[in-house]
């Protein structure tokens, strides 16, 4: 499986090239194109009750679709929904990482996708629902963003605040805990921050430079409101 | 497999590892997303081999126990961190394969063993706050659906019994105006006459009766008769004409007018309304899996309310049957014939679903009650029948 970034900027694309009989998984809905040696199949990640649990509490896709190589080499093209970045991770059996539900493209099929539940406050609070994915295994992981991605590098028990709807994955040997933007209750809502995320280090954390929700509240005062 | 585009994440530096990275140290000399390497736990301390070195780490080495201290980390709490001092500063090891941390806990001096069984110990509690978290965020959908399905029928009598008989009364009689306005009444006549006499002889034995019992019959071929709330009685005449005697007339009005007496129909609407609000309110809306499930528990709750309900009316109609001096055995006989190979023609199957075991019931019944001699009617069935 060889992976590459088409267009990088607002609207990227990634091409997967797989030799005979290697497949990706992907986020269903997320082919563009593909080979006519492509196969794709409906796969419950993870089994059915996993697939179940992710689909009611993640409100992720119920099913991820593998797009496998049956018939020969071929290529398929990913792209995700919404603008933004991709970016494509080597994973190494030894780092895993926390991905918000939005955040997954596609994986090399050795890259395992588990749901995980979060503490009361961090589900509550935390703006990412009480589930999660854990994303372990090896092989490439790709990953994408609503805007631009970036990381931020946390030596250990370095800290750094991050507003929670612009999180996008983080590495699990990275805590964090969720508190107010400011130090009072009316002042966090009115600077417009809310609740943030203060990770601690070590490991990486990605942010995306577009904030999801609030897009969607500045374009609702566009749309016309029919009787 | 290899990725064409350099990885932006850390793991690459061990592409070309052989042996198997088992831990991820992390400091200030080294990279942010940690240094992939090789644990082995020895008597001493712990050795850490690299393919290359990385940052100021070196491809070997060994760091003693001495100076060592532990938590645990990771987001399932499941990894051991260990930290030491190094250069002023100081070297964290996140260990993740279980065996490799049991070696670590098997070879730990004893100074250390106390901090590793208080890190197990916080791990546990982790772990069992999750999965209570966890049991209540599943559990608690749950207890309700079971509460409102064991709970139900105390909660719907309450609610029934608060229902004056006037407003029951007006529920009815709409309902029932609205279904004769479509229909052929037959006003007057051997029939009318006749079936208010066998509803007069029942209705006679009903102790401290609140309704007026008003029976309506309607020119119809369907084997069928119905009750609406407040004592809104229905009969078509394709039942007079199927029943053999007045005795199976009287066994299918005393089972009606028991759904009355009992206050089934207010029980069915509270019950459906009830768990249609309770259902809507609690989760917002009825999408998917989810509002397919509701579907499916409303169905399910309002089958089994309906059979007790009619096993409720049989046993009260037949002794009420009994207490009139009618012959029980009409009752019986007039369910049993209709057989369910009748079905499309005999509507009273369908709203009725007759079972084998309910005609057994009907017999025990009939069996338990004293014998006594019936006391005819002042009519002559065949006559009626004739007249309609």
């Amino acid at each position: 499986m060889k992976s590459e970034i088409l267009y990088p900027g607002a609207f990227p694309m990634v091409r997967i090239a797989l030799a005979s009989g290697e497949s990706v998984k992907a986020e269903s809905g997320a082919m563009v194109a593909a080979s006519p040696t492509i196969d794709v199949e409906s796969k419950l990640e993870g089994g059915f009750l996993s697939a179940l649990s992710r689909k009611v509490l993640t409100g992720e896709k119920f099913f991820f679709q593998t797009l496998r190589a049956a018939r020969g080499a071929g290529e398929v093209l990913l792209a995700p929904t919404v603008p933004g970045e991709i970016v494509i991770m080597e994973l190494d059996d030894i780092h895993e990482y926390m991905v918000q539900k939005d955040g997954f493209l596609a994986g090399a099929e050795s890259v395992k996708i588990e749901s995980r539940m979060q503490s009361l406050s961090r589900g509550l609070l935390g703006g990412e629902g009480f589930f999660i994915l854990k994303i372990s295994g090896k092989g490439p992981l790709i990953l994408n963003s609503f805007g631009a991605i970036h990381k931020v590098e946390l030596k250990p028990d370095e800290e750094y605040i991050v507003d929670n709807s612009h999180l996008v994955a983080w590495t699990a040997t990275t805590t964090y805990t969720i508190e107010k933007a400011s130090a009072g209750w009316i002042a966090s809502f009115t600077s417009g921050e809310g609740f943030v995320c203060r990770f601690r280090g070590p490991g990486l954390v990605y942010i995306q430079s577009r904030n999801p929700g609030g897009f969607g509240a500045w374009i609702r005062q566009f749309i016309p409101v029919s009787e | 497999m290899e990725s064409s585009k350099e990885s932006s994440a850390p793991g690459s530096t061990s592409a070309s590892t052989s042996t198997f990275p088992n831990a991820l140290c992390f400091g200030s000399d080294l990279p942010a997303a940690g240094v992939p390497c090789q644990v082995e736990v020895t008597p001493v301390g712990l050795h850490l081999l690299l393919p290359q070195p990385v940052g100021g780490m070196r491809t070997d080495e060994t760091v003693p126990f001495a100076g060592m201290s532990v938590k645990a980390g990771g987001f399932d709490h499941d990894q051991l961190v260990v930290t030491w001092p190094h250069q002023g500063n100081s070297r964290t090891l996140y260990l993740k394969d279980p065996s490799l941390i049991a070696s670590f806990r098997r070879s730990a001096p004893p100074e250390l063993i106390p901090h590793l069984e208080r890190t197990a110990g916080k791990v546990r509690r982790v772990r069992l706050g999750r999965r209570t978290l966890l049991a209540i965020a599943v559990g608690a959908p749950l207890a309700l659906v079971v509460t409102l399905w064991l709970g139900s029928d105390t909660l719907v009598n309450m609610a029934v019994s608060r229902i004056p008989v006037e407003w029951e009364r007006a529920i009815g009689e709409s309902a029932s105006r609205e279904f004769i306005a479509g229909q052929t009444v037959v006003k007057e006549g051997a029939a009318v006459a006749a079936v208010q006499e066998i509803t007069k002889r029942l209705t006679d034995q009903i102790p401290d009766n609140p309704y007026q019992f008003q029976v309506t019959v309607v020119r119809s071929d369907t084997v069928n008769a119905f009750a609406l709330p407040g004592g809104y009685v229905v009969v078509f005449t394709g039942l007079l004409k199927k029943a053999e005697s007045p005795d199976e007339v009287a066994g299918v009005l005393g089972h009606e007018l028991n759904h009355v007496l009992l206050r089934h129909g207010l029980e069915r609407i509270v019950k459906t309304l009830g768990i249609v609000a309770v259902v809507t309110i609690f989760t917002g809306n009825q999408e998917g899996l989810v509002g397919l499930a509701q579907r499916l528990g409303i169905e399910l709750i309002t089958l089994k309310f309906g059979r007790d309900q009619e096993r409720e009316a049989d046993l009260g109609g037949l002794r009420l049957v009994h207490r009139a001096k009618i012959s029980p055995d009409g009752m019986i006989r007039f369910f049993e014939r209709l057989s369910p190979a009748d079905k499309q023609q005999v509507e009273l199957l369908s709203t009725h679903p007759m079972s084998a075991a309910r005609a057994e019931r009907l017999k025990t019944e009939a069996a338990s009650l004293p014998r006594q001699e019936p006391e005819p009617f002042t009519f002559a069935w065949k006559g009626v029948q004739a007249a309609l």
